[in-house]
């Protein structure tokens, strides 16, 4: 993106032609979208591909009339909870994993075992055991995001420089503190780029429990919309998931960068 | 008339990036003769390498005229070969494969190919390694395998750019003096870029010492040694000695301008 | 760093092979004593010797056979229809200043939407059948592909390309002879990321659409109240993932020996 990324102007003229740049740059998507828009009604029917713009205005339309905000706050909650519970066991767990040999030969098979596994194998068994309903989804998102956070919080702690901690005892830090005020902070870095890891697996876990076994949320209401033929709604909710999906990860980088000052 | 004349007339180079452009290079001519070796000293940051790509044709100046044999360079060319400083070895190749590669890229036939690689493998001393990879190689090794690549395709040019910068001592010495008796039994004309004052000196004809920012010509020193001695008497004698001194004095006046 | 910035693939040996199993021996033991005391309803553990039975049965029978080869044909199709645009597609974003143009805003556009939510589109577009499946596949493992080739040609390092031109290699054959060799590794590890993915997307079409497959057979086994066929398909995928997983790596280990 190197080549037509733009810098912030401060001047008139080069302001000027920032908006040119921003125009230039997203241009591309414009065509997409036009040709959506002439395909729409002409090479394939209206319901079935409907224009964008009338999914646009839907979308719009689905959030502030309110229609659409129950199940989005419905689905926010159980990311927010899947993935809160992902971080707190999967941080605890990848740490002690690494600095603990007997939790790590304790645990260390079963990560072996769930890595390969593809995710949402695991909703069925989720369903199986909470039936449809909140619960199935935060324990889908639980467990999908769980081994990102395990690994990477794992290698982080494992790959502490050796020179932090031997400088930190030689003034004076006690092997009980070496944990909290050494290791931990040393290892934030990589914890949190497992978190980013996470976030955009998260969604396809959310989405993928609501639509097999839920009976609100966003997942949900795309099949159901879909089962009842309204299209444009159908899309309008895709296009309102895709931006909270966008939203999530965007919104996590830059906390990332804010925390992180210190990288 | 397959000579290695390079003559940089008033040349200029201005990167243009985002907003500010910098100038790195600045009015700066020279002349190296056929089957010289000349070698461009400077504090960090005065352009050196710049100027080798300039010479290579990866780079294109902004004003002034780089020729060699009386053409203007417009783009790279197999009459020069550029030896880096981080090798830049092909690292899906074989040691053999990488030496080919600029035979084969010129049409040169299979059988001639391998043969004409095997002698220059054989020279830079890496028989027994042809089928290896570079990432097993040291850094010494590579660079062998990286002059040895160059020679192959035999461009009349050898453009060196701090080429041993990244070994330590004793394989500088030994690639030092590898390069020597390459330069004097082939006759190409050799730039060479560093910043070791001792290299350039032991190494060189003439040394071209560069400014600091925007780097131009500074002075070029003469330097006549007497080449039928060792290494040691060399580098113990008194015109090595003084020369060096001199060279370094030199270099010295644009470094304190920075500090 | 932006969106479509996809990092390694990270692991550790712990992944790898662990390094004792006595606690999966202990799991296995309390599950089985667990359940055969009848302690836990059968409907939501049954006895891991009724699971193995009942997958030996599904086995024998050549459902479960059947059902993994039908996933296995969506994924591996879809797979490829991604791996045969993504790369291509990758590479020219980075090496070519039109098609990055284009492809750069669509790819920060396109690649945030949870592919899984498109399946009742497609289901509407393409029907329930193989053909929609395998069509949304390729279109959820395209953006990794795409991504992770238009990356790692980005990254190809210049002194490379140089030296293939100043070794006599024109221009227009460099994305062939340096850029795709070079940018290998990346791309591997993009096919690397979608095949997990690739999985990810059939099981769960499977699950919502139905049309047979290992997603089918396992949340059937839920519907039909058979809690045994879930987990008999649960530990049938877990294999398959296991030796899909080792055998890439495997490939990876022999394609890029060099690596």
């Amino acid at each position: 993106m190197s080549y037509l990324h733009s810098e912030k102007a401060g001047i008139v003229s080069t302001g000027v032609r920032h908006v040119g740049d921003v125009v230039v740059r997203w241009l591309p998507l414009l065509i997409v979208t036009g040709l959506w828009e002439l395909a729409s009604g002409w090479v394939v029917v209206e319901t079935v591909l409907p224009p964008p713009l009338d999914v646009l205005i839907i979308a719009v339309d689905l959030v502030v009339s309110g229609q659409i905000v129950g199940d989005l706050l419905v689905s926010l909650w159980r990311i927010i909870w899947g993935l809160s519970l992902a971080i707190g066991v999967g941080v605890v767990l990848g740490v002690t994993m690494a600095r603990v040999d007997p939790i790590e030969d304790f645990f260390g098979v079963f990560m072996s075992l769930i890595y390969p596994l593809p995710k949402t194998a695991l909703v069925p068994l989720a369903v199986l055991w909470l039936g449809s309903g909140s619960g199935t989804a935060i324990l889908v998102v639980f467990l999908a995001c769980l081994l990102p956070i395990v690994l990477n919080s794992y290698n982080a702690a494992e790959s502490v420089d050796q020179n932090l901690v031997w400088s930190a005892k030689m003034m004076g830090t006690s092997d009980r503190d070496m944990f909290r005020r050494v290791v931990v902070p040393a290892a934030i870095p990589e914890i949190i780029t497992g978190i980013r890891q996470a976030v955009p697996i998260a969604f396809v876990a959310l989405v993928s429990a609501e639509l097999i076994a839920a009976n609100r949320g966003i997942g949900y209401r795309i099949l159901s919309y879909g089962q009842l033929g309204i299209y444009e709604s159908m899309l309008a909710v895709i296009v309102v998931i895709s931006l909270a999906a966008y939203v999530g990860v965007r919104g996590f980088e830059r906390i990332e960068r804010r925390v992180l000052v210190w990288t | 008339m397959n000579e290695g004349r390079v003559i940089a007339s008033n040349v200029e180079k201005v990167y243009r990036s985002e907003r500010t452009p910098t100038t790195a290079i600045e009015d700066l001519s020279f002349e190296v003769g056929d089957g010289e070796f000349f070698s461009v000293v400077g504090p960090s940051g005065c352009g050196k390498s710049t100027l080798l790509y300039l010479i290579a044709g990866f780079l294109d100046v902004t004003s002034g005229m780089i020729t060699v044999n009386d053409h203007a360079v417009e783009g790279p060319g197999t009459d020069r070969g550029v030896v880096f400083q981080d090798y830049a070895l092909f690292p899906w190749k074989t040691v053999m494969g990488n030496v080919t590669y600029g035979l084969a890229e010129n049409g040169v036939p299979k059988d001639e190919r391998r043969e004409t690689a095997q002698h220059f493998i054989d020279t830079m001393g890496l028989d027994g390694f042809e089928d290896t990879y570079p990432k097993e190689l040291s850094g010494g090794m590579k660079q062998r395998v990286g002059l040895a690549r160059t020679l192959a395709y035999d461009p009349k040019i050898l453009l060196m750019d701090e080429p041993f910068g990244a070994l330590d001592q004793p394989l500088r010495e030994a690639l030092q003096d590898n390069l020597l008796d390459i330069w004097r039994e082939l006759g190409k004309t050799v730039v060479f870029i560093t910043h070791d004052v001792e290299e350039a000196v032991y190494l060189s004809e003439r040394v071209l010492i560069m400014t600091r920012h925007p780097g131009t010509r500074k002075q070029v020193i003469d330097i006549d040694l007497d080449r039928t001695q060792d290494r040691e008497a060399i580098i113990t004698s008194e015109e090595f000695t003084e020369t060096k001194n001199e060279v370094w004095r030199s270099l010295r006046e644009e470094t304190k301008h920075t500090v | 760093m932006d969106v479509t910035n996809i990092a390694r693939i990270s692991r550790h040996d712990v992944v790898e092979g662990a390094k004792s199993i006595y606690s999966l021996i202990l799991l296995i033991a309390l599950w089985e004593l667990i359940t055969q005391a009848g302690l836990i309803h059968y409907y939501f553990l049954p006895p891991l010797s009724d699971v193995l039975i009942e997958g030996y049965e599904l086995t024998v029978s050549g459902e479960m056979i059947q059902a993994s080869l039908l996933t296995l044909k969506r994924a591996f199709l879809g797979l490829l229809i991604a791996t045969v645009l993504g790369v291509p597609i990758g590479i020219l974003i980075a090496r070519n200043r039109f098609v990055g143009w284009f492809f750069d805003p669509i790819i920060t556009i396109g690649y945030p939407v949870p592919i899984i939510s498109l399946i009742p589109v497609f289901m509407l577009w393409f029907g329930i059948g193989d053909v929609s499946k395998i069509i949304l596949v390729g279109v959820g493992t395209f953006w990794p592909i795409a991504i992770n080739a238009r990356n790692s040609a980005r990254a190809v390092n210049q002194n490379l390309i140089w030296s293939a031109r100043m070794m006599g290699t024109p221009k227009r054959n460099l994305v062939w002879k340096v850029v795709v060799p070079d940018a290998a590794p990346g791309v591997l590890t993009g096919i690397q990321i979608a095949l997990p993915l690739s999985l990810i997307i059939t099981f769960v079409f499977e699950m919502v659409a139905g049309g047979g497959g290992l997603g089918h057979l396992e949340i059937q086994g839920v519907r039909s109240f058979t809690s045994t066929q879930t987990y008999a398909t649960l530990i049938a995928i877990m294999l398959i993932g296991f030796v899909l997983d080792g055998t890439l790596r495997k490939i990876r280990r022999r394609l890029l020996r060099w690596a």
